[in-house]
């Protein structure tokens, strides 16, 4: 890993991407590490591609805009035409394997380009709505960027109150977050 | 009952926006009057929820001309009053910040630029530079601090009151909506633990005591009969303003001795200064980097010595211009060459810095 690690997230308004990104960036800063989060925002109040912006460093982060992602996560098809542009050769691609029609716009030029059954497993082993936490558990598996049990964490203060009134949520949420590693861990993916 | 407020010294993790509720609460701040426009609205939010657990109170005006003038008012009745804005409210805040000038009343304002002209982008600009150093049909007697993050908006916006009731110059804090909606860590403190002493406010009108007799009338006008009388009100102003302005001018500097380049930015573009003036210094460059933190009064000794020292220096801004033209009055005559990268409306990464800068040196 490089000492900043430069992440752009992206997917449909709703699908959880700016909760991963804030998860993330809170359990990189409890770790006492420096994060930066941004989420990109436009006019529409919903509807539209969601795209948060990241880094996680040992050092003071500079500029919240970058050019270039180390890792790039697409949770949408429209979400890989809009993040293909930040992907370069230093880059590793996560996209959901269950997208059609995306091959043409997939990055030609990135180091890693993995395609990750999130979309499927979510469905079948648990439920649509964890899609993002299956999501988050493989960017965790495929960089290493925080500890599991940083994310755990961070997870618990995000949604802690909705666990509350239903606990097994939050079982539920965990063992998406763990099987998504498992998904991380073990794709090598395409490396160019 | 209101809790008694206690900022405990600690490391945060939070948006800029509730940062500047924070600051504002640290300040010793009563009141804040609104209205919503992205990316300010979450000032608003956090205000509002904080503010009467603390005894402290929050207005939403019909619109920013009112939200200006009643920020005037709640000065004039000694409360330490702010406003937030962006974008087109803060081209409607300026006929009441314009009388705040004129008046001496200590505002504060806090201004997240958006994308202009008009309602443009909700998201980030460094566009609305002259507007706040300059804005308003007068001279632009007003302190306006430009901040690079989350500290920068704690520490300055803290800041700013005291300035502001210290001098009685209309005060502003400059962010952009990247600080506004970014999180980032930070460390809030009370200021007072930190041996800085909060000045208290006084009211301008219903003192205690019969005018004429037990004190002198108060009598604030923004209105005059004679071009002489409106002179002599103006030029003390000046010679007030310029006598404080090397005192209370800012500016950061890094490896800007024996440099063969600087790079001048203002607010958080200059954090991509830092990273790219790293970068290129690692490739053996002599680059160095130079920020104006205060971008009303300019620390125009400070970029006289910068120009007058060096060949080049290159301008970086997301805008077209509007902090180039402030330097280039302050370095006037200056050989220097001044390069520029422009962007306006659109924020700026290190890597584009460091292209322009090489083929510059090429």
């Amino acid at each position: 890993m490089p000492e900043t690690t430069r992440m752009v997230l992206a997917g449909e308004g709703g699908q959880g991407v700016q909760a991963i990104a804030e998860i993330l960036a809170e359990a990189a800063n409890e770790e006492g590490r420096q994060a930066l989060y941004i989420p990109n925002f436009g006019v529409e109040q919903r509807g539209g591609v969601s795209v948060a912006f990241l880094q996680i460093s040992d050092d003071a982060i500079g500029s919240p805009k970058f050019l270039k992602g180390d890792v790039v996560a697409a949770l949408s098809d429209r979400a890989v035409q809009r993040t293909a542009p930040y992907a370069g050769p230093e880059t590793t691609f996560i996209y959901d394997s269950a997208m059609e029609g995306v091959a043409d716009d997939l990055p030609q030029d990135a180091a890693r380009v993995m395609p990750v059954p999130a979309m499927e497993v979510a469905k079948k082993e648990f439920h649509p709505r964890v899609y993002n936490m299956v999501m988050m558990g493989a960017l965790i598996g495929a960089t290493g960027i925080i500890p599991l049990d940083r994310a755990r964490a961070a997870i618990e203060k995000r949604f802690g109150y909705k666990f509350e009134k239903q606990p097994q949520l939050r079982d539920l949420n965990f063992r998406a977050l763990e099987r998504g590693m498992e998904l991380g861990c073990g794709t090598e993916g395409v490396i160019n | 009952m209101s809790e008694e407020l206690v900022i405990e010294e600690k490391r945060v993790f939070m948006t800029g926006n509730e940062v500047v509720a924070w600051a504002a609460l640290a300040a010793g701040a009563d009141i804040m009057y609104g209205y919503p426009i992205t990316p300010q609205n979450e000032i608003m939010h956090y205000w509002s929820r904080l503010a009467p657990r603390y005894g402290k109170d929050f207005l939403q005006t019909e619109d920013e001309l009112s939200a200006g003038f009643a920020t005037a008012g709640g000065v004039m009745a000694g409360r330490k009053a702010f406003t937030a804005t962006a974008g087109s409210g803060s081209v409607l805040m300026q006929e009441p910040l314009a009388m705040a000038e004129m008046m001496r009343l200590p505002t504060v304002t806090v201004v997240q630029q958006r994308g202009g002209p008009s309602t443009a982008t909700v998201i980030y600009s460094q566009q609305e530079v002259t507007l706040t150093t300059m804005g308003g049909n007068g001279e632009g007697m007003r302190v306006v601090y430009s901040t690079a993050g989350h500290q920068d908006l704690y520490d300055y916006t803290i800041k700013a009151f005291n300035l502001a009731w210290k001098y009685r110059f209309p005060t502003f804090v400059l962010g952009d909506g990247y600080q506004a909606k970014m999180r980032e860590p930070l460390t809030i403190y009370d200021p007072e633990k930190r041996g800085i002493t909060l000045l208290e406010p006084d009211p301008y009108v219903g003192r205690e005591g019969e005018p004429g007799r037990d004190r002198p009338p108060a009598q604030y006008r923004n209105t005059y009969n004679l071009e002489e009388e409106l002179y002599e009100k103006l030029m003390s102003d000046i010679r007030d303003f310029e006598k404080i302005s090397t005192e209370i001018a800012e500016y950061e500097s890094m490896h800007t001795e024996e440099a063969e380049l600087v790079i001048v930015a203002h607010g958080i573009v200059f954090r991509a200064v830092r990273e790219a003036v790293g970068n290129l210094r690692e490739q053996g460059l002599r680059v160095g980097g130079f920020r104006p933190v205060t971008l009303r009064p300019l620390p125009a000794p400070q970029i006289r010595d910068l120009v007058d020292g060096l060949k080049k220096i290159l301008v970086v801004e997301s805008a077209y211009g509007q902090i180039a033209r402030l330097l280039k009055e302050a370095a006037y005559g200056a050989a220097c060459e001044i390069h520029t990268l422009f962007k306006p409306g659109v924020g700026i990464a290190a890597g584009e810095i460091e292209d322009r800068v090489k083929e510059i040196l090429k």
